[in-house]
């Protein structure tokens, strides 16, 4: 028989037993706590199941009150919901549970309020809550609640096709005045083209009628009418102010948390994205309108009819799947993702440009035009990183939205020429042609207003806004009429055809309005140089028009900008001007070549631009060369007498290439190098014999190129100095 | 009644006039003009309506540029800016009357305002500036424009005066506008 140790008292050995003990019960405390990890490790595991099978089997009318066990169920999936979410069986069948009202309106409450997915919602669980909506058993806070719900988890849902089916039996709760702005929107999530039903119109007015003008009725109609625009009256849509609310407080926090731990997993593995579009994080901001949402599939990834762009990887998988892809629920979010650019680009799909114009419309009206105008530093970062993707997007693209012409229409209007003023140039610049009976009104009158009340530096960029937008113009232009001969089709979406003549119309405003600008601009800015050059650069261009861009146009600069130029005290202006010239006599060498060779009928140059160009011509050689400045036949002929009193003496060759204010240096300079040892410097002894000859060629070292072209194409190599300018004759039989 | 030229000219000077009901803007806009400008001598009057009170008619110097500041949120901003117009001399309008606008993106709110204003400023063919108030860029871009048509308007630009730039500059309805209104 073991002897058992007798418990002592004695004082020297107390301990030992003691510590025994405690060793013990160290023991056995370690075992209960394994123990206890392994209970909950099975709990954890098990409850859940043991949880959904007491939700999907308890019985209708089961008491709430002092049941512990429904409270440790409930409390239960509470805690796994909000920490991991639910997988979407016990979605299902706690959707169920809740919805079919099995105990009371307070549990049903407390379910839909913790009912977050960890992953996707079934179809069949919100069809089901949508029939047992239709008991009308609920009580109305938890109706408005399944709403809320299904509209926070839309996106989750993993088809909708089904839910596409019953739209008539959801439409039909829009009569409910409490449901009816959930409704509304969960409609305008769901809607197709096949769903716009002329009863339907019918009865979203009829209601409209009776509670006012409603913001979701009013996007739902103007959904109607994106769809079949005949079926809407236009009164409606007109003048939208605000969209739908977020109804999604309840879920945010733990959804956000869900969302952010996914994305932890996660490797990012989208190579096409564009540089510009991930997304800031961004705070809490009051108004959303511009985030552009994600990528998720209208249709769900097991439905038969197509891949959603989300699920692509690459640009073979892309082409791969071209024919069969479906488009998204939202379509702003086709703006975040380069892939489905590439697919909007390579389909031409019409509802796509549709769908997404309606968007970006809306957004743009939303932020730009809508409530108390927000002054914080984020929200205006935020609106510039917006109109700065949709930049980069319409240069991927390289064509313009719709939305954004109308939105820039209206911005215009009310600009102050600051707010995001280097975006809204740049999608200016892009816009498509405007026809010419609308150009006025539409861009010419606002302008007008800001450039001339602006600085000098706005109206630099107003000008380089204008060059580059008639740079896209010819480029188009010049790629359609090589396309399609002269059936210029003005976009491929629109059904506004232009000919060329329309055309020519708008680009010959365009220029001429440039024209009154730039002249204007530079009288009120004492012909700053900055501003001179951003003219002369536009003239560069539409020197050039009929080579480069094969236009039959010939606009001459006009003398606001010509003599500013002429008389600049900047060696590059005047250079440029001869580049001007020089451009503008070979075009229109050439035009009169063609004309001659091949009786071309739509070739009418107007006999005036071949005056200008000679009179400018004379006067510039007349200037530069010929020392005859301010003679009676320049264009800037003066009064002899008027001249005489500025007591300058040689007023009549101030201007050549020697005393030309712009070149005196390079004359000085050369002078230096011809005679070294002259301590009096005459620059008159430039201009006899030879020393001329040899000092244009000097100026053509220090890189004068267009004065360069000018001097060799205009003036007569063979007689030397008081050669005239080669003036262009006119063609005989020109009108 | 305002009138403009009632005192010569002071060299190298301008002085402008800030008419605004609210005084929200005026005084920041004024500051923020004294402190751009170096080469001019520039003396900012501010008052909240027209006409000015005649004892302090002596000491006023001539006005080369007159500026109403309207908010369109306020409905009173607007009506006072109306009633005050009537006080100035047809001699100003020939180049040194401008209107600016606050609050004018809130299209719910100042639509029908801000067409009103603009009915105004067309028919009296003065500028029409558009001002975002809540930024301190945005204050200080309408203080550069404004003085920009200061200066003209005060002669202090060679080759330009202010009625050229008013035939430049000034507000234009949209057309479309033009008919509605003969229509109604």
């Amino acid at each position: 028989m073991p002897q058992t140790p007798e418990p002592s008292v004695s004082g020297g050995r107390t301990d030992f037993p003691d510590e025994n003990d405690s060793t013990c019960s160290n023991l056995s405390n370690r075992s209960l706590r394994i123990a206890e990890k392994e209970k909950k490790k099975s709990e954890a595991e098990a409850p859940l199941s043991v949880a959904l099978t007491y939700f999907s089997e308890v019985k209708a009318g089961t008491p709430v009150l002092g049941n512990d066990e429904l409270e440790g169920h409930l409390v239960r999936l509470e805690r796994t919901a909000l920490a991991q979410g639910l997988p979407p069986h016990a979605v299902s069948i706690m959707l169920e549970f809740a919805m079919s009202l099995r105990m009371t309106n307070a549990i049903t409450s407390r379910v839909l309020r913790f009912l977050v997915p960890a992953s996707v919602v079934p179809q069949e669980a919100v069809l089901r809550g949508v029939s047992w909506l239709c008991t009308q058993k609920l009580s109305q806070s938890n109706q408005l609640l399944f709403l809320r719900w299904v509209l926070t988890m839309f996106d989750m849902i993993d088809c909708k096709d089904n839910l596409r089916a019953i739209y008539g039996f959801i439409f039909s709760f829009v009569t409910d005045e409490s449901m009816c702005p959930f409704i509304c929107h969960l409609l305008y999530l769901l809607t197709i083209k096949e769903h716009v039903k002329a009863y339907r119109v019918r009865k979203l007015l009829d209601i409209q009628g009776k509670m006012g003008r409603q913001p979701y009725i009013l996007q739902l109609l103007a959904l109607y009418k994106v769809f079949s625009p005949e079926m809407v009256p236009h009164s409606v849509t007109s003048r939208m102010r605000t969209g739908f609310r977020n109804h999604d407080s309840t879920w945010k926090a733990p959804l956000a948390a869900l969302a952010k731990r996914r994305v932890g997993q996660e490797t990012p593995s989208m190579d096409l994205v564009l540089g510009l579009r991930q997304k800031p994080n961004r705070k809490k901001r009051k108004f959303h309108h511009l985030e552009v949402p994600d990528l998720a599939p209208a249709m769900g990834p097991n439905s038969r009819k197509g891949v959603c762009l989300q699920q692509l990887r690459s640009f073979s998988e892309l082409l791969d799947n071209l024919s069969s892809i479906e488009l998204p629920a939202q379509m702003g979010s086709l703006l975040s993702s380069a892939m489905a650019l590439h697919y909007l680009d390579c389909v031409q799909d019409e509802s796509a440009f549709l769908r997404l114009n309606f968007w970006l419309g809306h957004a743009l009206q939303e932020e730009f035009f809508a409530g108390p105008v927000e002054g914080g530093q984020e929200s205006m970062a935020e609106a510039a990183h917006f109109l700065s993707m949709l930049v980069s997007t319409q240069h991927f693209l390289q064509e313009g939205f719709s939305a954004t012409e109308g939105f820039l229409c209206k911005f215009l209007e009310v600009w102050d020429g600051f707010l995001h003023r280097p975006q809204i140039l740049e999608l200016l610049s892009n816009i498509a042609l405007v026809p010419s009976s609308q150009i006025k009104q539409v861009l010419f009158d606002p302008l007008m207003q800001l450039y001339f009340t602006s600085s000098v530096f706005f109206k630099c960029s107003v000008i380089e806004c204008l060059s580059s937008m008639l740079r896209k113009w010819l480029t188009w232009h010049s790629v359609c009429a090589k396309e399609e001969g002269l059936n210029i089709s003005l976009n491929n979406r629109s059904t506004m055809s232009l000919s060329l003549s329309g055309f020519l119309d708008s680009v010959l405003k365009l220029v001429q309005f440039v024209g009154r600008l730039t002249s204007a601009g530079l009288q009120l800015e004492r012909c700053h140089t900055l501003l001179l050059h951003h003219a002369l650069g536009f003239y560069e261009m539409v020197s050039d028009m009929y080579l480069k861009y094969s236009l039959p146009l010939f606009v001459m600069l006009p003398p606001g900008v010509f003599y500013p130029a002429l008389l600049a005290a900047d060696p590059i202006a005047v250079d440029r001007l001869g580049r001007i010239m020089f451009k503008y006599r070979q075009n229109l060498t050439h035009a009169k070549e063609q004309r001659l060779k091949q009786k071309e009928l739509y070739l009418q140059i107007s006999r005036s631009v071949y005056e200008e160009f000679n009179t400018y011509l004379v006067t510039m050689v007349g200037f530069l060369w010929n020392s005859v400045a301010f003679g009676p036949r320049s264009g800037l002929a003066i009064n002899q007498r008027l001249l005489e009193r500025t007591k300058v003496a040689n007023y009549s060759s101030s201007f050549n290439l020697v005393h030309h204010p712009a070149f005196v240096n390079y004359a000085v300079d050369f002078h230096q190098q011809c005679w070294p040892e002259r301590t009096d410097m005459d620059l008159n002894s430039i201009q006899a014999g030879r020393y001329w000859d040899w000092y244009v060629e000097y100026l053509y070292t220090q890189g004068f190129e267009g004065l360069r072209d000018f001097i060799k194409v205009s003036i007569n190599p063979s007689a030397t100095r008081q050669s005239t300018a080669h003036p262009l004759s006119q063609p005989s039989q020109s009108g | 009644m305002l009138k403009p030229f009632r005192k010569v000219p002071v060299l190298n000077t301008a002085n402008l006039l800030l008419v605004e009901n609210e005084e929200q803007l005026q005084s920041r806009l004024g500051e923020i003009i004294l402190q751009i400008e170096k080469d001019v001598k520039i003396n900012v009057r501010l008052a909240r309506k027209l006409p000015l009170p005649m004892d302090t008619q002596d000491s006023r110097p001539r006005i080369d540029l007159v500026v109403f500041i309207v908010n369109l949120m306020s409905e009173r901003s607007l009506q006072c800016a109306e009633k005050s117009i009537k006080c100035l001399d047809p001699g100003f309008f020939l180049g040194k009357v401008c209107f600016v606008v606050t609050g004018a993106r809130c299209l719910s709110v100042s639509t029908n305002h801000l067409l009103t204003v603009r009915k105004m400023a067309a028919s009296l063919h003065c500028p029409l500036l558009f001002a975002e108030d809540q930024t301190s860029e945005g204050v200080s871009t309408v203080a550069v424009r404004l003085l920009g048509i200061l200066k003209v308007a005060a002669g202090l630009v060679p080759l330009a005066t202010g009625l050229s730039l008013n035939s430049l500059a000034h507000c234009v309805l949209p057309s479309d506008l033009d008919e509605l209104d003969s229509l109604t």
